[in-house]
């Protein structure tokens, strides 16, 4: 490495020294014009580069690797013979003379390129390529300079062709660094059947028939091979049609192995979307390019407009099969070979140059399409045109050169000199431009199909059938599914299988994610507020119960819901009315559905309410489903069948096994309108925790102008925010400033009231559990704290932060209910997650209680007042000394 | 071409009319045995969509057949409304010898009749019948008599087993479920061979028959000239070499001549 110092720039002169000279006969002279350090990162990088690619061993398997290479042997070819025609006839006798020389080939080689050799001047560009293959390195090692650009556009010479698509397009890199994955992914999926190799099937002998390989089993062999590695390979996508036509066209020119990176290639990151089960890639594609005529062609565009005349009826073909099927072979094949020159890194030129293709094509016909009435003429014009792409484009003209300009010529011409301003900056500004549009489309079909398919939609409205499908699709992108796994392949196709149509199923993962969309009880938020900030967080909850609903609604024992399993289960419980809900309640926990709970799924039960009522405020309803256990045992070995005989004053009645049947449904039920609060639960509060609609952002008072309000704001990536929130809550718990708050499900008891339970009708041992002092201080804990957050500091109107009270300390419900029925209604202390501010259920001191709050919002706020201004600590003041709020 | 005089074209009325169907089940044979009375063994798959027009005469009318043939690989699905938006007719074709082709053509039925033109005229078309009859009888009467050369001996989709042994066992459809279903639904309903030809001029004319044809007229006077002139180019662009409908004509049928 050498280096010129010339002012301020430096002019870096790099050589790469082949490693073995018959390897690489050519020196690279790479020469950098820029500022010192940026050269100097380039130059160590490069060395870094260099030394890794060492490293990994993979330049011994360079060798072997070019010697599939066709330009390799041209220009060892063209090394012997330099002054003579470097024909292909010499290179042919060459091949056949070293035994090393194997270079891969198409279905061209045994069954002829399509077109006439002559005409195509295959000898000349042949000379021409070895030319520049031996001055600028080839294959592996190619650079590319402005005349292999013009090279191409000449035309590729066919036994080059399929080599330098694949150096052009870059998958000759996926060739070289995966070798042997083509085969391997057709063993290891030998005699797999799916989908897709069903649809490749159906069209093996349906792309290119004209083409004499693909009457024949060498060329169908290789189609289906291809093919069907694809599809294994990518199984999201699997197989598409028009993929076939375009494997079966670059089967001509080059290998199997070749031909399926080649499409690996095209399909993943030249045409992204465009073959995938979606195609959201290509309608993307047609809209950009009605936009892109719409730009540079007005007059035609409003034409079409005017009469009424969709651009992509025609073009979406083209696109797709990137003109194979509509031009002729020859002249498709040159357009290829543009596309790929043009195909770098950055996929979306190569997307650039098939839109300006298309317009130029627009273009040529202008005055033509001027006159088209409807969407028949508009396709029969360009038919017509592309069938006469070899003719004269002026044949008029007197001067016998310019009559020798075929209409390819004149288009390619036209796509590069006129159309050269639609770069790939034009086509991705205008791709961001209708995306989300174009998504949005597809998704309110796919949803619009996706409800129409529902073989019923129960009590449903297709609106709320609609707000299922989105919460469902919601939580598929967030939870995936797993791929569906296909039946193994059976012989006997029965009636019954065909008339399945695939589905797609969800997992008990994804339901989690999708019951949290649907269900408040299903998902935890909450409130955190660590001194430095508060945020909102919404988790999906976990639950026995939520796993018993997903199998209480899979009534076909699939292990997996299909949308109509959870439009069909929703349905049975968002409609239900009192006494529906609590048969549906108890038929859910009676697993072997027999009518009768058994002890544990007296208990299991009680644990679903408790699950379901964990945030509610106060301890009205632990208190009920306190009252509900007792009652419902008390109920069950009163009403129990007593062994013939037996003293039924006896208290030594024979013990009751956990698993044998106890209470059936009219005592659950008797059990349930005992309680005015379970009661009006089943009632009403039940059907209400479903909501179909989307679940709104959670309120936080809208200021983050704590102490790192202006922080978070410019934090924008998710990562960093976690980062910070930990950081935050770490500190936050370490002054003891660290605050949950979750939403209740229900939500309905705010207020001070407590509903009275029910005298119980056969015993009144009940002890009055839930006091309103308690209930009582739990507000007053809740509100004051949350105006002790700093975030809430500077509002005007203390007011606002009503949605707070939403929110609730969390009692952790199960221990203390657990501890409950044991210990036959002791109230136990329940603490309060992390929180300071505990909850302390002492049930008179409710004035010390308060006493308690008040010092934390002074110690609260003395830790903060560095941070406040003198407004805020002035309205501090005022909090400190403002009464509770009732 | 079939289409000599200027005023006839004034008279023609122009149906738009769309194929739909799952994939290989021969909707491109159809059009292509009714348009140029061919066939095609091994038919490219269609791509997004194919155009193609054909003129019928039903008594004094001419109808002129704006034929959309879509592709029917599931993932193209999405596509079909920009192609069945303002379709007079529309033909949903199953394959006979394929159970599940008539639950995809179901769905098609339901989707058209929710969300196409309300007055869509639908015809339910079993194909591939020829797979299904001994193949020493020839085609029935309704075929056009001129005998096609194929190569192979029957539609069979490429790839899948050939017909071997007992013809009728490849039928996977009866006639008669499939003809129970679309009286139910309100649709024509036919059994055809792309391949023999048999039954498909029968879709066409049936489908002239049923159609408001007075209705189209009135919704599209004024446009009417206009679009027979374009079309009578576009015509001249793709029907060439073609059957021309009033030449091929005298075969006995009383209605539509294709």
């Amino acid at each position: 490495m050498a280096r010129n110092e010339d002012r301020q720039l430096y002019h870096y002169t790099c050589q790469l020294d082949p490693p073995s000279d018959d390897l690489f006969p050519c020196v690279k002279v790479v020469q950098l014009t820029s500022l010192r350090p940026t050269a100097d990162l380039f130059c160590s990088l490069l060395r870094d580069a260099l030394k890794a690619e060492l490293l990994r061993g993979q330049m011994k398997s360079v060798k072997g690797f070019v010697k599939t290479c066709y330009s390799e042997m041209l220009v060892a070819s063209g090394n012997e013979e330099d002054d003579r025609d470097g024909s292909v006839a010499k290179a042919e006798s060459m091949a056949g003379n070293s035994s090393d020389s194997m270079y891969l080939g198409g279905l061209g080689l045994k069954f002829k390129f399509p077109g006439d050799a002559r005409k195509l001047r295959e000898a000349s560009k042949t000379k021409l390529w070895t030319t520049y293959l031996k001055a600028h390195g080839r294959n592996l090692s190619l650079v590319r300079y402005p005349q292999c650009t013009r090279l191409v556009q000449v035309g590729l010479p066919n036994r080059l062709r399929g080599e330098m698509w694949e150096t052009l397009s870059g998958s000759i890199y996926l060739r070289f660094s995966n070798p042997g994955e083509y085969e391997r992914l057709l063993e290891e999926n030998k005699g797999r059947t799916s989908t897709s190799t069903e649809e490749i099937e159906k069209d093996l002998h349906r792309s290119l028939p004209e083409y004499p390989a693909y009457q024949s089993e060498d060329g169908i062999g290789a189609l289906r091979r291809v093919l069907q590695a694809y599809s294994f390979k990518n199984p999201d996508t699997g197989y598409c049609q028009a993929m076939n036509i375009l494997a079966a066209a670059i089967l001509i020119y080059m290998s199997e192995e070749q031909a399926f990176w080649l499409l690996d290639v095209i399909c993943d990151r030249l045409l992204p979307g465009y073959y995938s089960p979606s195609m959201h890639g290509t309608l993307l594609d047609q809209r950009v390019f009605e936009s892109l005529v719409h730009r540079c062609l007005p007059i035609i565009y409003e034409h079409f407009m005017a009469v009424d005349v969709q651009l992509s009826v025609a073009s979406l073909p083209w696109f797709l099969s990137l003109f194979i099927n509509s031009m002729p072979m020859v002249f498709a094949f040159r357009i290829i070979d543009c596309f790929f020159c043009l195909a770098s890194q950055i996929a979306s030129l190569y997307d650039a140059k098939s839109h300006i293709q298309t317009i130029a094509i627009l273009k040529i016909n202008g005055e033509k399409l001027l006159q088209i009435q409807d969407d028949g003429g508009f396709i029969h014009l360009m038919r017509d045109y592309f069938s006469s792409l070899g003719a004269s484009a002026h044949p008029e003209s007197s001067d016998p050169r310019a009559r020798a300009i075929t209409r390819f010529q004149e288009l390619l011409l036209v796509s590069f000199r006129e159309f050269a301003i639609i770069t790939d900056e034009t086509i991705q500004a205008e791709r961001r431009k209708f995306r989300g549009e174009v998504i949005h489309s597809i998704e309110s079909f796919s949803k619009r199909s996706a409800v129409r398919n529902l073989k019923t939609l129960e009590r449903f409205t297709k609106e709320q059938a609609g707000s299922i499908y989105d919460a469902l699709f919601k939580a598929i992108c967030i939870e995936p599914p797993p791929a569906t796994v296909l039946p193994p392949p059976s012989l006997l196709t029965t009636k019954e299988n065909s008339e399945e149509r695939p589905e797609t199923r969800v997992g008990l993962k994804t339901f989690k994610v999708f019951l949290s969309e649907i269900a408040t009880w299903a998902r935890v938020e909450k409130i955190v507020s660590n001194g430095f900030q508060q945020r909102a967080e919404r988790e999906v909850a976990e639950h026995e119960f939520i796993d018993r609903l997903f199998f209480f609604w899979d009534t076909n024992y699939r292990g997996a819901l299909s949308f109509q399993d959870l439009v069909s289960g929703l349905d049975g419980v968002m409609f239900n009315d009192l006494m529906e809900n609590i048969e549906w309640f108890f038929n859910l926990h009676d697993k072997n559905k027999d009518g009768f709970l058994t002890k544990d799924e007296v208990l299991t039960l009680s644990e679903s309410l408790l699950f379901i009522f964990r945030y509610e405020v106060g301890d009205a309803y632990l208190g009920a489903v306190s009252r509900f256990m007792s009652n419902a045992f008390e109920y069950g070995d009163a009403l129990l069948p007593r062994p013939e005989g037996a003293d039924p004053n006896s208290e030594a009645t024979t013990p009751i096994e956990s698993n044998q049947p106890y209470i059936n449904l009219a005592t659950f039920r008797m059990v349930v309108l005992a309680d005015e609060i379970l009661e009006s639960f089943f009632e009403t509060d039940f059907s209400s925790t479903f909501k179909l609609e989307p679940v709104p952002m959670m309120d936080l008072p809208p200021s983050h102008t704590g102490l790192l309000g202006s922080l978070w704001t410019t934090i924008t990536s998710d990562d960093n925010r976690k980062i910070l929130n930990r950081f935050t809550d770490e500190v936050g718990k370490s002054i003891g400033k660290h605050q949950v708050l979750y939403r209740p499900a229900i939500g309905k008891i705010t207020a001070l009231e407590e509903p009275k339970a029910r005298e119980s009708l056969l015993t009144p041992t009940m002890r009055r559990s839930t006091s309103k002092a308690s209930l009582k201080s739990a507000e007053d804990i809740l509100v004051p704290s949350s105006f002790s957050a700093p975030a809430n500091l500077n509002l005007s109107e203390p007011t606002s932060s009503i949605p707070s009270a939403e929110y609730s300390p969390m009692p952790t419900m199960f221990e203390a209910a657990r501890a409950n029925a044991a210990a036959l209604m002791e109230r136990t202390p329940f603490a309060i997650d992390d929180a300071k501010d505990d909850d302390e259920d002492t049930e008179e001191d409710t004035e010390g209680e308060e006493d308690d709050v008040m010092d934390e919002v002074d110690a609260f706020l003395e830790a903060h007042d560095s941070g406040l201004s003198a407004a805020e600590q002035e309205l501090a003041q005022d909090l400190i000394h403002a009464e509770p709020v009732k | 071409m079939s289409d000599p005089s200027g005023s006839a074209a004034d008279k023609s009325v122009q149906v738009k009319l769309v194929l739909l169907g799952e994939a290989a089940v021969g909707k491109s044979s159809i059009v292509l045995r009714f348009v140029s009375n061919e066939f095609q063994a091994n038919k490219e798959p269609t791509i997004g969509a194919a155009f193609l027009t054909q003129k019928c005469r039903l008594e004094d009318r001419v109808l002129r057949y704006e034929i959309w043939d879509t592709a029917g690989q599931e993932r193209f699905h999405s596509l079909a409304p920009m192609y069945y938006r303002n379709a007079q007719a529309a033909v949903v074709v199953y394959d006979i010898t394929k159970g599940s082709s008539l639950e995809k053509a179901k769905t098609w039925v339901k989707e058209l009749q929710r969300q196409a033109n309300p007055n869509i005229v639908i015809a339910l078309v079993g194909n591939k019948v020829d797979l299904v009859q001994p193949s020493a009888s020839s085609s029935s009467p309704a075929t056009t008599p001129e005998p096609e050369d194929e190569a192979d001996d029957a539609t069979a989709t490429p790839g899948e087993p050939s017909a071997g042994g007992e013809p009728e066992s490849l039928r996977q459809v009866p006639r008669e479920e499939a003809e129970a279903y679309a009286q139910e639904a309100g649709l024509l309903f036919f059994e055809t061979s792309a391949k023999t030809g048999e039954g498909i001029v029968e879709i066409f004319t049936e489908i002239a028959k049923k159609i408001p044809i007075e209705q189209i007229l009135a919704s599209s006077r004024g446009g009417a000239g206009r679009a027979g002139a374009a079309g009578g180019r576009a015509g001249a662009g793709r029907t060439e070499g073609g059957v021309s409908l009033e030449e091929n004509g005298s075969k006995g049928k009383d209605a539509c001549n294709c």
